[in-house]
């Protein structure tokens, strides 16, 4: 063999080792989702709390950016008649003064995200804590309104955007900037919890008392394969993921 | 109830017009003909009734309340709200009242829902009925406060039922 043959198979070698080297990180694009969810107490007939995660990977590396997430929950659930969210956040408000200027009975839960700032080969990585409350409502449907707010490394503030659907709730995920020049933050990480620990207040007689929200009613019957919950997600990239789970049957009491 | 019952008695005339009609008629076969022909006097009510229900138990999205209706035909209703999330919300409630009981299917649309207590209005069709109340038909309109808090109704209907 010449040498420019040499040369050219040793070329179409390293072309083929790094096609195959490729091969996983193209794989490594698409991200893969785990979901959960849980109810807190499980009583069949009850008010509850109702709390949803999810986790998302990208072997070999960080997420794409998450553009939205569409959640399946059994239609039979309570979410509109929980009795959470009975007034409503602004949005101008929210983003500027944050959950704290919110009326309390907009209140409708919280949570907490892991992000991911990929700005070298070690990722950054953030903790973020979330506030959930209810939004106006120009369509009818009950509107929700996540605000995220982190601070180190990055200091920064994002409201994102939910409705809530018959058997679905839908969240807009803005593109979250990190830093300058930097990719847009990857959200690896999320539970909410949908009603808990707050407090409103009413009208009686005059004086404003507080009470506790019941929260999200469940049914007095339970599927036979428990409450099912599935979930979509959309990234930046244009790949989705999706991921199933159920919440098994709670016993009667 | 003097405009009701001459409604009553030209209904009732139309009938048995009607069914005289129908047996005189050359189309009529004898199958037809040995049927037990029954008729009865028609009475319309325009009803306008109202009802502050108080929360009972709840299944997940619907609501089962309960109370006393006041207004053309008094009585205690129960009445199974569903919401679930979409404006368009759903009722069926069943009037018991003296003589005999009025089931209706309504559907409306929600009006303010982060507010405490929002308004829907809609539509109500009768989908049965019992006792003196048996053979009635109609339907009307219906309107109505969710409470979110006490998940309490108040409910207005305005209807034309036939019976």
């Amino acid at each position: 063999m010449s040498r420019p043959a040499n040369a050219l198979a040793f070329v179409s070698t390293l072309c083929a080792l790094a096609l195959c080297a490729l091969a996983p990180a193209a794989a490594g694009a698409a991200q893969i989702a785990r979901i959960s969810a849980a109810f807190t107490p499980e009583r069949l007939g009850a008010a509850t709390t109702v709390s949803f995660g999810f986790r998302i990977a990208a072997p070999g590396g960080t997420p794409a950016p998450l553009r939205g997430i569409e959640l399946a929950y059994p239609p039979n659930l309570g979410f509109a008649t929980s009795g959470l969210g009975v007034a409503a956040c602004p949005l101008e408000v929210l983003e500027a003064l944050g959950p704290a200027a919110c009326p309390p009975d907009s209140r409708m839960g919280y949570g907490s995200a892991h992000v991911e700032i990929p700005i070298s080969a070690h990722p950054v990585e953030e903790s973020v804590t979330l506030a959930l409350v209810a939004g106006p409502s120009t369509d009818g449907y009950l509107h929700l309104l996540v605000y995220a707010s982190g601070s180190t490394p990055v200091i920064a503030e994002v409201v994102l955007s939910g409705v809530l659907l018959p058997g679905r709730i839908d969240i807009v995920v803005p593109p979250i900037p990190s830093l300058p020049e930097a990719p847009y933050v990857a959200v690896t990480q999320m539970r909410l919890t949908l009603g808990g620990d707050l407090t409103y207040y009413e009208t009686v007689g005059g004086a404003s008392v507080a009470y506790r929200p019941p929260g999200v009613g469940l049914p007095r019957g339970c599927p036979r394969r428990g409450f099912r919950f599935a979930a979509t997600f959309a990234f930046i990239d244009g790949t989705r993921s999706k991921a199933s789970t159920s919440v098994a049957c709670p016993h009667r009491r | 109830m003097r405009p009701a019952r001459a409604i009553g008695f030209a209904a009732a005339a139309a009938l048995t017009l009607a069914a005289s009609c129908l047996l005189l008629a050359p189309g009529a076969g004898a199958h037809d003909a040995r049927r037990p022909v029954s008729a009865h006097a028609a009475s319309v009510l325009n009803v306008r009734d109202e009802g502050h229900l108080r929360f009972v138990h709840a299944s997940g999205s619907a609501i089962l309340d309960e109370g006393a209706v006041s207004g053309t035909v008094p009585g205690s209703v129960r009445v199974r709200f569903v919401y679930d999330g979409a404006p368009d919300v759903s009722a069926q409630f069943t009037i018991t009242a003296h003589g005999g009981s009025i089931s209706a299917r309504g559907t409306g649309v929600l009006s303010s829902p982060t507010s405490a207590s929002p308004s829907f209005r809609g539509r109500l069709s009768v989908t049965g009925g019992s006792g003196r109340y048996a053979h009635i038909h109609g339907g009307g309109e219906l309107y109505g406060v969710y409470n979110r808090r006490s998940y309490g109704l108040t409910v207005q209907a305005i209807a034309k039922l036939s019976y």
